[in-house]
């Protein structure tokens, strides 16, 4: 019995450490002020965080998976034909091969074409995104990554929850995963309940217990 | 009806009457004795998601990350879960496995005459260690990439060595095996075969050779007799198939949980970045299945001596039974063999543990430590086992028993 | 009473298991079943004003190549007609759609708006195995046992929307 319970206390502490909550290892830790989390993390700031995008980030900045392009190549009449040979989304070195240009021009001006924004949010999170955004030297310094939204704390917020927009599913697939999630388990749980009671049943049956 | 007709030709129900009622087993099989029927059902579960992706996944540089992070992930309905589940899956198929290497170790399962079952389940083991490398390089974010660059220079560890090093064998094997100096098309598209169909064909077939094996021998007894089936054993079903039944639907309930609520290690930040040859992660380590080899190989100042140690844990774990003479079987009725795979277990987790840790100058000697620990237990076999010959001899038993 | 519980909780694991395999079935099925974007392609919007008279322009209509055929105001056809099944139901328009697959073994038709062989007027000429049609499709002359098929399509101004029912209703 003690035996049984030291592994089992080991083997579960051992996979919450590794799986869930590494106590040995932290990793960094961004502040953020609870009024603006509030706003990134609200999705009906999304469009306006787009719009924000738009006119703030998008000069240099693609989103991709939302059909997004930096202003230059949004200028540039390819987009709509390509666009409509491969949908929404342009597979990558079709995108940078016809747009080799306006992308090489960006890469001058900063040493390399500015990332695309499509998973950061998953990447960074919105604590990191928002120190970085509002004081891009203090949290990388010697970046090219100008401070476009310096003393805007509240739009970079918005444009956060833009982002987070992209990355995640909205609120109701949310949900409904979450219901599908507590489905599944609960099934789970009685199907296995009910079989050990089947069992028990059947043993006591052939007179084996 | 037609379950009579199919049944009539096919002979299911005599096979299921021989294989599964008649065979019989100790009535005192422990937990743990479930995890082999957990590990098939993972393995299963692998394959069966790995189908579904395999449809929508593109394994060419420039689309892969696009296929699975916007095709898979957002477009195609439901992929999103079956992505969950075979990236869960694939760290539950591991930790399974080695929860079932260390019952089998435990209760001696490797003795004679089953020591066939322990080699073939090595192979299992390095195969199955093989096909997540591949899988994992699949996403080709910047884990992914990068994590197999680390991966591929491992080789190279070779030319450190005195004498040897100068044929340069290392750096051969390492661009051998990414197909040109660098990760690229060539390597994610070998990868892709290896991973899709070569190394699950051939987890198939050792997995077939492995059951055949232990129903070729029975299943070992707790405290590590030979049972007498006749006097002692019950029916494999109904007894152990709906007990191990209900334990897979527990298993199931806290492999879901994970794949619908808590992702988060299973689908690293970092792997949403999508490979850049041109930027390393601040933080690259392999994933925590591996982890334990790599703090061993990390902790040795020289770099040939610690590829040579953590290689010379897998061969260790390979003759185990062979390392293991002991006429005792089973943890159960020995107690230094006890104390030893405690040690065994607390530095295996040890040194996984430190893996995830930056590599300081004490967690560097914390990973000497342990795995000199580590090692400790196999090299305290022989001793254990020739300690335990001479008590058994005392005791009146002989090497004919 | 033992016999009949047991029997119970054996119905209910069935049951249950019934449910769970079809809890795997469902996502199986929809995973599988055609994208949004896909079933999108299944009404297709042509700006007829861009097409010069007398010229057919092709465009794709649920994977199938279909013809979008201009006709000049006042056109007159006088050619060999052997029925009028398309000319009737496409009577009046200006401009219309047609599946450009021939009715005798799948090849593409060719617009020959200056005429083929022994027709000189405008007619559809299939080289594979000498099938002609007349503009509105009708099979005049060859193997093709049938005109080509019509998609559903309506006239919105200067648009023809290829899929939805309108002047035609539904596929020929």
């Amino acid at each position: 019995m003690i035996k049984t319970i030291f592994f089992t206390v080991l083997t579960i502490a051992f996979f919450y450490i590794v799986w869930i909550n590494n106590i040995f290892a932290p990793h960094e830790k961004y502040e953020m002020p609870p009024e603006h989390r509030k706003i990134a993390m609200d999705y009906k700031y999304a469009k306006e965080g787009r719009e924000l995008f738009v006119q703030n980030c998008a000069a240099c900045h693609s989103v991709r998976y939302d059909a997004l392009y930096p202003t230059q190549v949004q200028a540039n009449p390819m987009l709509a034909s390509l666009q409509e040979k491969y949908g929404k989304v342009l597979p990558r070195d079709v995108y940078e091969a016809v747009f080799m240009n306006e992308l090489n021009a960006l890469k001058e001006s900063f040493g390399k074409v500015p990332p695309d924004l499509s998973t950061i949010y998953l990447v960074k999170g919105p604590e990191y995104l928002y120190n970085f955004i509002l004081e891009p030297q203090k949290v990388l310094p010697g970046t090219t990554m100008p401070p476009v939204m310096a003393g805007r704390p509240e739009e970079t917020a918005k444009i956060i929850a833009y982002l987070r927009s992209v990355s995640e599913p909205p609120p109701q697939e949310k949900a409904k995963r979450n219901i599908m999630g507590v489905v599944t388990i609960g099934y789970l749980i009685v199907m296995g309940i009910l079989i050990w009671l089947w069992r028990d049943r059947i043993l006591k049956k052939m007179g084996l217990h | 009806m037609i379950g009579r007709w199919f049944n009539e030709r096919a002979k299911l129900s005599e096979l299921w009457q021989s294989q599964m009622v008649d065979y019989k087993v100790p009535k005192t099989l422990t937990f743990p004795y479930a995890f082999g029927v957990m590990a098939l059902v993972a393995f299963l579960i692998q394959i069966i998601s790995g189908i579904f992706l395999v449809m929508y996944y593109q394994p060419n540089i420039h689309t892969a990350f696009d296929s699975v992070n916007y095709t898979i992930m957002k477009e195609v309905p439901f992929m999103w879960l079956i992505r969950h589940v075979h990236a869960a899956g694939a760290n539950f198929f591991l930790a399974i496995v080695y929860l079932h290497i260390f019952t089998g170790i435990y209760y001696n399962a490797y003795k004679k005459p089953r020591e066939l079952t322990w080699i073939v389940g090595f192979f299992i083991y390095f195969v199955l260690l093989m096909t997540a490398l591949s899988g994992y390089l699949l996403p080709w974010g910047q884990l992914s990439y990068w994590g197999m660059v680390v991966t591929t220079e491992i080789p190279t560890s070779i030319d450190s060595a005195p004498i040897i090093g100068k044929l340069k064998i290392g750096e051969t094997i390492s661009v051998w095996m990414k197909g040109g100096y660098e990760l690229g098309q060539i390597t994610l598209g070998r990868f892709f075969g290896l991973h899709i169909w070569l190394l699950p064909l051939i987890l198939l077939g050792l997995v077939g050779f492995h059951f055949y094996l232990i129903r070729a021998h029975g299943i070992t007894s707790p405290d590590g007799r030979e049972i007498d089936k006749k006097k002692e054993g019950v029916p494999f079903h109904p007894y152990i198939t709906l007990k191990e039944g209900a334990y897979l639907m527990g298993y199931l309930a806290v492999f879901f949980f994970f794949v619908f609520f808590y992702m988060k290690h299973f689908l690293p930040a970092d792997n949403y970045d999508p490979a850049n040859p041109f930027k390393t992660p601040a933080h690259i380590a392999p994933e925590w299945y591996l982890l334990a080899f790599y703090t061993m190989f990390r902790s040795i100042p020289d770099k040939f001596l610690g590829f040579v140690v953590f290689n010379l844990a897998l061969l260790l774990l390979l003759i185990l039974p062979f390392l293991d003479f002991s006429p005792l079987r089973s943890a159960r009725n020995r107690p230094l063999f006890f104390v030893m795979f405690v040690v065994l277990v607390i530095s295996s987790m040890a040194l996984t543990i430190l893996g995830t840790m930056p590599p300081t100058p004490t967690n560097a000697l914390l990973g000497l430590i342990f795995t000199l620990a580590f090692l400790s237990f196999f090299i305290s076999m022989p001793i254990i086992s020739i300690l335990e010959w001479g008590w058994y001899k005392a005791k009146g038993g002989s090497k004919n028993d | 009473m033992e016999a009949s519980r047991r029997d119970l909780l054996g119905v209910a694991v069935g049951g249950l298991g019934v449910l769970g395999a079809i809890g795997v079935l469902y996502p199986i099925v929809k995973v599988l079943s055609p994208s949004q974007a896909s079933l999108a392609g299944a009404r297709v919007e042509v700006d007829v004003s861009q097409i010069p008279d007398l010229q057919v322009r092709v465009v794709s209509w649920k994977g199938k190549p279909v013809f979008v055929v201009k006709l000049p105001q006042g056109f007159q056809w006088n050619g060999k007609r052997l029925n009028d099944q398309n000319a009737k139901l496409l009577q009046g328009q200006d401009a219309y759609a047609l599946v450009a697959v021939c009715t005798h073994l799948g090849c593409v038709p060719l617009w020959k708006p200056q005429g083929e062989g022994e027709f000189n007027y405008p007619v559809f000429h299939c080289p594979c195995h000498g099938g002609f049609y007349s503009p509105w499709g009708d099979n005049i002359a060859g193997p093709p046992p049938r005109p080509l098929h019509v998609p559903p399509q309506k006239r919105e101004g200067n648009k023809l929307i290829i899929g939805e029912a309108g002047f035609v209703k539904e596929l020929t």
